[in-house]
């Protein structure tokens, strides 16, 4: 279970996080929605350590949140990547670091599911595409199955159908494995699809946070309210009213 | 930003790590100092009284920490201590030492300046032509030369070939021409390299087009513009300077035979006079980590942005 | 890698010069020809002797052994120690990083030739007194490179991840920072080769390096000092070989250091 209680972060001076709670059970998916600048990335460094909050805390039953028991899939996919290592290599990272052998049947089996070949993962960063890159950036986040994934916008480089798919993918391996998911995410029709709980961030405020059945029924926020409208009206959300 | 404190409190850390360090060393040198000292005082066969004498004395049997604090304390209100060879003063003979290497180090200076400012103006004129690739290979050259060999090139020339100067020891201004000339040579070389390319990078600023079309004239746009953009990389060669003048006056002062702080430090270290190497390497640091300080200092006046992590 | 491609070139010849000069001189560089001293250029000896008749051209081969192969061993352990700090420092956060950067700043203190001249002299001549004192002044240079380098990459995503993915310090170090250190190491590694030989030479030139016998340019120097009325090439040709050996790793320092700087020139 992800508890975070309380999270203030300062940045540059400026308060970027202010009281910021949440929690978040195994085998459940968390969207975070909230505009550009919000700090959705910012909370994201929190969970992960990354940056130190002023005050408040972050930890995974209880205990401070251990390094290899967490993955990141980043907003930009290639940056993720040493320039200097083939993707292959940066991919089963997670696994080397834990001693582990690279796992043949679960590697492959989920190249495949992400639709990327051998021949490609031999690459180099700079010899693939970003939709590739963000692919392969999800596959090392789930190769060595941690109990906790964020994800800050990890399909937004993707095409509308591999979006779908790689999404499908992700859910199918979260009901088999049981980890808990962090999405960061400005497409409300996947978090409609995919999350049981939403929270709306707003300049560094949690200003909504709902059952996502509640939510994409009554949004209570009004930035809330302007995003399932929005989606309303360009029918993102049909399954979900269906 | 706490920045001022902060690099007074590096500077005091750098000194006192500087004084601890280099008693360290001279601990564990070779030999024992209490039989160095009294060979160099009597003069012939000592007997193990005298050297045991010697040893409590100078507190050499008390153990480091004793024998640290023994020479700090003095040093903290700015006494230099005693040669252990002589017995008398340090301080007097280190000051005739330097007022004789402080000449040399001017005209070293002064010479590096007259030929490194001319030769840098008139290479960034035409960047690539020949003048720059001349004064570039000049420079490379310079960088290559080692002093003492640069010294004996100048004393076969001008000394023994057309005897023009004297090529050993001190007395009249001539004496000053061949040292002088050697460190000149030397400090022109790496200036006219630096100098080159701060000239170089504050032409290219994008600024100076904008100025130009704003009818800022060329003389204007030199010295208010261009002057305040390489005065910030000059700070800095300051410092480095100032190490490549002591450290080539000790050399050259060693090959023209003239007496001065690098005979000093050189005659200390082969007396084993171990105060006096003391001394002369407090001295030298504290004139460097101020150097630095203000530097620093003046870093941070020019721009503010400049943080204490990566300063 | 191709930018290193000069540097190999030109430390190849240097290295095969350390290593082979020895093997192609013509005569030991010890023998006495007490005859033949202070001998001009050309004859039996081809570069002359000096004051004992010994032949100049194989005591600068021979010295090639002691100057360059010196150079080459203080250089690398600097490179290794210096960039190993640095690298903590940047990696071990802010405690860390400002204790490095100080204990940096002290050995910083002071220009270099001096204090490896006081080390030296303090601790006796003789070679390993040598190498200790060019080494123990000639690592901060690496610790500052490395760790700039090294505080810049600290944020990057692929960092990141590897700190993630629980992989070890020393781990994250071979695999993420140091191929991203090679480069520029190998420009300050090409100045600090250069600084070794002079600082080497430097030292045998005030008696605190190599002792005599032994063929070393700097010593050589010190013999042929006293004779410069009467036989001065015989201190024309170890202040060549210094100034050429200097001058040839400068230049392909720069070559590296502009052929790095136009890659990484914003794209
Ligand atoms: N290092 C920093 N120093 C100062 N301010 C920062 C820093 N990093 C982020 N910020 C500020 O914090 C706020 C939140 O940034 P954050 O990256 O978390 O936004 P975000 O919600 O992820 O936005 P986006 O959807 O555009 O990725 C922004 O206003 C940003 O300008
Ligand atoms: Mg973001």
């Amino acid at each position: 279970m992800l508890t975070v209680e309380r999270l203030t972060v300062r940045r540059g001076g400026r308060e970027v996080l202010r009281d910021v709670s949440l929690s978040l059970a195994p085998g459940k998916t968390l969207a975070v929605l909230g505009e550009s600048g919000a700090g959705k990335s910012t909370l994201i460094a929190s969970v992960l350590g990354l940056i130190n909050p002023e005050h408040g805390m972050v930890s995974w039953d209880g205990r401070p949140i251990a390094r290899g028991a967490v993955a990141l899939v980043m907003q930009e996919p290639r940056a993720a990547f040493n320039s200097r290592l083939t993707l292959r290599r940066s991919v089963c990272e997670p696994l080397r670091a834990r001693g582990l052998p690279e796992d043949q049947d679960r590697f492959f089996r989920l190249c495949r599911g992400l639709e990327l070949e051998p021949d490609l993962l031999a690459r180099r960063p700079n010899q693939i595409s970003i939709g590739q890159a963000q692919r392969a950036g999800v596959l090392r986040a789930l190769i060595a199955a941690p109990p906790l994934i964020l994800f800050d916008e990890p399909l937004s480089a993707l095409d509308a159908a591999t979006q779908k798919h790689t999404a499908r993918l992700i859910s199918a391996i979260q009901r088999e494995e049981g980890f808990a998911a962090l999405i960061v995410t400005h497409d409300l029709g996947y978090a409609a699809a995919h999350a049981e709980n939403i929270a709306v961030l707003r300049e560094g405020r949690i200003e909504e946070a709902a059952d996502a059945d509640v939510f994409f029924r009554n949004p209570q926020s009004s930035y809330g309210q302007s995003l399932v409208n929005a989606a309303v009206a360009l029918g993102a959300l049909e399954h979900r009213a269906a | 930003m706490n920045g001022a404190a902060e690099l007074l409190l590096r500077s005091v850390v750098v000194l006192s790590g500087t004084a601890i360090l280099t008693f360290i060393l001279l601990w564990h040198a070779p030999g024992d100092p209490a039989l160095t000292i009294a060979v160099a005082r009597y003069d012939s066969v000592v007997s193990a009284d005298v050297v045991d004498r010697i040893r409590t004395e100078s507190g050499l049997d008390a153990g480091f920490w004793t024998a640290f604090s023994h020479w700090i304390t003095p040093l903290l209100s700015g006494d230099l201590g005693n040669s252990s060879v002589s017995g008398r003063p340090i301080w007097p003979e280190l000051r005739t030492a330097i007022l004789l290497t402080l000449p040399l180090a001017l005209m070293g200076l002064l010479i590096g300046l007259a030929l490194s400012i001319p030769l840098a103006i008139l290479a960034v004129r035409h960047p690539g032509g020949w003048i720059d690739r001349g004064a570039v290979a000049l420079a490379s050259l310079g960088a290559a030369m080692p002093a003492y060999w640069l010294a004996l090139l100048l004393i076969l020339a001008f000394a023994v070939k057309l005897l023009w100067f004297p090529a050993m020891g001190t007395g009249s201004a001539a004496h000053l021409v061949l040292p002088g000339l050697t460190l000149g040579l030397g400090v022109a070389a790496s200036l006219t390299r630096i100098l080159r390319s701060a000239l170089l990078e504050a032409k290219g600023a994008p600024f100076l087009p904008a100025l130009a079309r704003r009818g800022v004239g060329p003389r204007e746009r030199a010295f208010s513009h261009v002057a305040p953009h390489a005065a910030i990389p000059v700070l800095t060669v300051a410092g480095l300077e100032l190490a490549f003048l002591l450290e080539g006056a000790v050399m050259v002062e060693v090959i023209f035979a003239r007496p001065g702080l690098g005979g000093f430090l050189i005659h200390a270290i082969q007396a084993r006079d171990f105060p006096k190497v003391q001394a002369v390497v407090m001295l030298t640091a504290i004139l460097f980590v101020t150097v630095n300080l203000l530097t620093d200092l003046l870093y941070r006046l020019v721009d503010p942005r400049i943080g204490t992590r990566d300063a | 890698m191709r930018e290193l491609l000069p540097v190999l070139i030109v430390v190849g010849i240097l290295a095969a010069l350390a290593v082979f000069g020895p093997f192609i001189a013509p005569n030991p560089p010890n023998a006495i020809d007490i005859p033949n001293r202070l001998a001009p250029p050309g004859g039996e000896y081809l570069l002359g002797t000096d004051a004992m008749g010994r032949c100049i051209l194989s005591r600068l081969l021979h010295g090639a052994r002691w100057s360059l192969g010196l150079a080459f061993l203080v250089s690398t352990i600097g490179l290794i120690a210096g960039s190993v700090l640095g690298l903590v420092a940047a990696m071990g956060g802010r405690t860390v990083d400002w204790a490095v950067m100080r204990v940096t700043d002290i050995f910083l203190a002071f220009p270099d030739l001096v204090a490896a001249v006081v080390v030296a002299g303090v601790l006796g001549a003789g070679t390993s007194s040598l190498i200790f004192a060019l080494t123990v002044t000639g690592w901060m240079r690496y610790a500052r490179v490395a760790r700039g380098i090294g505080l810049g990459l600290a944020t990057r995503g692929h960092v990141v991840q590897a700190q993630l993915a629980g992989l070890s310090g020393p781990a994250i170090a071979r695999w993420h920072y140091v191929p991203a250190l090679v480069p520029s190491l190998t420009v300050v590694w090409t100045g600090m080769l250069a600084r070794a030989i002079l600082g080497i030479s430097a030292l045998g030139f005030l008696g605190f390096g190599v002792q005599p016998p032994t063929p070393e340019w700097g010593t050589m120097l010190l013999d042929a000092r006293v004779h410069i009325r009467s036989t001065p090439l015989q201190m024309i040709w170890p202040g060549m070989a210094v100034v050429f050996c200097v001058l040839a790793i400068n230049i392909t320092g720069d070559v590296l250091r502009d052929a790095l700087t136009d890659r990484d020139a914003p794209a």
